[in-house]
């Protein structure tokens, strides 16, 4: 496992980028349990100050220090993204691999449903459920929404793949020798498939990140519980753009855009390292 | 010494361990209210001895992977036995496939495995050769991990693979290890029926040998019997004791392997022989006009008057059967032993 990651970061530029990018935020994320301050706490410090040696990101016009602010956001966002991308994964991989392998009127059933949720617009329904729960809607309540809108792509893409996997001789052989359903699709056919959830989970942790920035910059979330999103909704209502405190809109986008890279470039070059035959190719084999 | 060793034979020769009765086993489409038969196995009734090695030759479409899916319990809609019975012998359990299907289960891979065709995409791709083992084998072996990992090496080695191929993914290996690794594994729990279904069509001659030698020293070893089917003739004349010639769907003739080659009773077999390339022969070879018929919609009578150069007017009416025939086999020709093709 060392060596594979020594590997990686020596001979594969994007991961090597990637893993920088990522482990710059991860850093500011555990910095975040060092806070000297309350994250909700306001005027901590003083207030409209730019970025500088005393406060490193600048402070903002409810007088927080803008560098514990994010960093405290940075965690609580990418908490929602993980939870989300993890119960959606679980539901895609699932509903996938049964519906592709199994086939028939059950494929037909699962495959009806999972079409009409993936047509249904998101944010519509997340607006509503915001405006029917209120103070109920906290953010695992939010996640768990998220994630169950959000496996109906990778589900279908997953059950393509294990459509062709179920006629292959391999699978034919498998059922042959005796294995169960569930030991066919885990063992046969999850490691096939599992370049593209792996793929599919950066992209589904970048699209739960999106979904809770916007959902936050619009205001339709526990605004006083410091997000990327609830950043920018603060510095919105203060218009900071205006007051010319630049740095309060800056600092969040340039953090978000630092993590949807990093993680697209990480997701890249792990998927071409777990296809075998790529990573062949790469070592010139 | 001697005495055992003559009687010994002869009790396992008498053993079958495989007996099908009258197996019809179609592919039925029910579409838009127009059902439509293919009759892919129509009445076959045959015996599989223990220590044999028993082929199964014909054209393309005879019916061959059909019989074998059969016979090994492994079809799937739209296929369905429509009459019949297949039975295993596996020492004292008798096992009745389609009455008792639960029993087959327990037997698969244990006393029956399948080498199937195409065996080059039989592993995964994604999975290194040693998980093949492990989700194939590990089950049916009732050994702890060490034990199966050293039985599964020196079952390797046995079979002269270099038990490092089992950390290799499949494409590291060549077609041949492949396929070798593909009757490593058929073989792994010492299984006393072996189906093979053209294992060695898609090698070149040097490797088919191989592989061929391969799996009758297995064979010979683990003193099992073994269905090789192939429409290669000459693979059936390098390996096999008794050999079906399968036409539309039913048995032509049967018999020991190197008697049917000297003196063909079917007009049917005696053309499939004489198209086998001779050398120093540099005449052409003659070809049978037409093709298989559809078994949708076969010919009535004997399936192969509309093609048989010898067919006279009751082979298109009534259908031949299996009778005993002058060289110790069966056949089903009403003109049985007539056909000279040189």
């Amino acid at each position: 496992m060392f060596k594979v990651l020594r590997d990686l970061l020596r001979y594969n530029r994007e991961f090597l980028c990637g893993t920088l990018l990522v482990s710059i935020i991860l850093g500011v994320v555990i910095a975040s349990f060092f806070a000297p301050y309350d994250e909700m706490m306001t005027y901590a410090v003083i207030p409209d100050m730019p970025p500088g040696p005393e406060y490193w990101l600048g402070t903002n016009s409810r007088g927080q220090d803008m560098f514990w602010q994010l960093a405290a956001s940075m965690r609580n966002t990418l908490m929602f993204g993980i939870v989300v991308a993890l119960i959606s994964r679980v539901i895609a991989i699932a509903v996938g691999l049964i519906s592709g392998y199994v086939g028939g009127k059950t494929d037909q059933i699962i495959m009806a449903f999972n079409d009409t949720l993936g047509a249904l617009p998101n944010i519509p329904i997340l607006l509503l459920l915001v405006f029917v729960l209120r103070d109920q809607m906290t953010w695992p309540v939010l996640a768990l929404t998220a994630a169950l809108l959000g496996w109906t792509h990778d589900s279908r893409l997953i059950r393509s793949v294990a459509m062709s996997l179920r006629t292959r001789e391999f699978t034919r052989h498998a059922a042959f020798s005796g294995m169960r359903t569930g030991q066919i699709l885990l063992r046969e056919h999850l490691p096939y498939v599992m370049p593209i959830v792996f793929f599919t989970t950066m992209n589904n942790l970048i699209w739960a990140i999106g979904l809770e920035v916007t959902l936050s910059i619009l205001g339709f979330s526990d605004i006083n519980r410091p997000t990327i999103g609830g950043m920018i909704y603060w510095a919105n209502a203060h218009s900071a753009m205006v007051a010319g405190i630049w740095w309060w809109i800056a600092v969040p986008m340039v953090a978000v855009v630092m993590l949807f890279i990093g993680l697209f470039l990480l997701a890249m070059s792990v998927n071409e390292y777990i296809d075998p035959r790529s990573r062949l190719a790469r070592m010139g084999a | 010494m001697t005495k055992v060793l003559e009687v010994k034979p002869a009790i396992v020769q008498s053993a079958d361990v495989l007996t099908i009765k009258d197996l019809k086993a179609y592919y039925v489409n029910d579409l838009f209210g127009v059902r439509r038969e293919v009759r892919a196995v129509d009445g076959i009734s045959l015996t599989v001895r223990r220590n044999e090695v028993y082929g199964i030759a014909g054209e393309s479409s005879s019916g061959k992977t059909s019989l074998i899916k059969t016979l090994a319990g492994a079809i799937r809609p739209p296929m369905r036995v429509v009459d019949g019975s297949v039975n295993f012998t596996f020492g004292n359990t008798k096992i009745d496939v389609y009455a008792e299907p639960e029993k087959m289960k327990t037997a698969r891979w244990q006393n029956l495995s399948y080498i199937m065709q195409g065996s080059m995409s039989v592993l995964n791709p994604v999975r290194r050769i040693k998980h093949a083992f492990d989700d194939f084998a590990y089950r049916h072996m009732g050994l702890d991990r060490q034990a199966f990992r050293q039985r599964v090496q020196s079952h390797l080695q046995k079979l002269g693979l270099d038990p490092n191929v089992l950390e290799a993914f499949p494409h590291q290996l060549s077609g041949g290890m492949r396929q070798r690794v593909t009757i490593a594994l058929a073989t792994v729990c010492e299984p006393e029926f072996i189906i093979a279904d053209e294992p060695t069509t898609a090698l070149d001659v040097l490797v088919q040998q191989d592989v061929l030698g391969l799996l009758k020293e297995v064979q010979g070893r683990l003193g099992s019997s073994v269905v090789f089917v192939t429409h290669d003739m000459s693979v059936h004349a390098a390996i096999t004791d008794r050999l079906a010639i399968m036409y539309a769907g039913r048995l032509a003739e049967e018999g020991p392997t190197q008697a049917m080659f000297d003196n063909p009773q079917h007009p049917y077999t005696a053309h499939l022989i004489a198209s086998l390339p001779r050398i120093g022969d540099l005449s052409i070879r003659k070809s049978l006009a037409g093709k298989p018929p559809s078994l949708a919609n076969p010919p009535s009578g004997c399936r192969f008057h509309p093609r048989c150069p010898i067919a006279v007017d009751r082979c298109s009416k009534e259908v031949p059967e299996m009778l005993p025939s002058a060289i110790g086999g069966r056949v089903a020709c009403f003109r049985a032993g007539e056909v000279s093709v040189k």
